[in-house]
């Protein structure tokens, strides 16, 4: 697995804890540690940017983030589990995986629009 | 009101995603200012919308405007690939995330 992508996936993972964060925080530490989760998520975010196409990964941390949100859900605070989610869950990764087959993993976005 | 505010919401987080690039160019605190204000706002126009809009609904268009825009801008001005493989692979993504965002609110 690549170095630059793996950013996004720390991004997305930290993700999934401050959305999880703002749902359930209800104390001080607990907003502390919302706050410190965003900054990290952002932090990767923006590193990974500097290697990878900034939309693509964009939505690849949207789209890991959501799916971790929603998993988490079920896993930790007993939300519904039901196949259309998990269908849901399996297309989103179908289509992170081939995002990161296609993307050219240089450092210079603008060389890959040419190919 | 509220859909305004969650369309200026989906704007402000693709200004957002512009700012990411543009800080990863200029490295200055314009736009890593802009991109906070970015994200932030959208964060606050995005909460007022939910004080009546479904959230399920709410959040499905909010990110879609987002990201969608965040792609469509990078593949316009920033020289990412239209290549229609990737582009098939993004509107699988965003769909998905749509789907996942209306049916667990």
């Amino acid at each position: 697995m690549n170095k630059h992508w793996m950013k996004v996936f720390v991004g997305a993972f930290f993700e999934v804890l401050w959305v999880i964060g703002l749902k359930h925080s209800d104390g001080f530490l607990d907003w502390i540690g919302t706050i410190i989760a965003i900054t990290i998520s952002f932090y990767f975010l923006i590193l990974a940017g500097k290697s990878l196409p900034v939309g693509t990964m964009y939505i690849v941390f949207v789209g890991l983030g959501t799916a971790g949100t929603v998993l988490s859900e079920i896993v930790i605070f007993n939300e519904s589990f039901d196949l259309v989610k998990i269908a849901l869950i399996l297309l989103l990764l179908f289509g992170v995986i081939g995002l990161k087959i296609l993307t050219k993993e240089d450092d210079q976005v603008e060389k890959g629009a040419v190919s | 009101m509220a859909w305004i505010s969650l369309i200026v919401a989906g704007l402000c987080e693709t200004i957002g995603v512009i700012m990411i690039n543009e800080f990863n160019k200029k490295r200055n605190w314009q736009s890593l200012s802009l991109l906070i204000l970015g994200f932030g706002s959208s964060f606050l126009f995005l909460t007022f919308a939910l004080s009546t809009l479904p959230m399920g609904t709410a959040y499905a268009i909010w990110t879609g405007i987002g990201a969608t825009g965040g792609a469509v801008v990078g593949m316009i001005f920033y020289g990412e690939s239209k290549d229609w493989k990737r582009i098939t692979c993004i509107a699988i993504i965003i769909s998905a995330v749509i789907g996942l965002k209306l049916i667990s609110s």
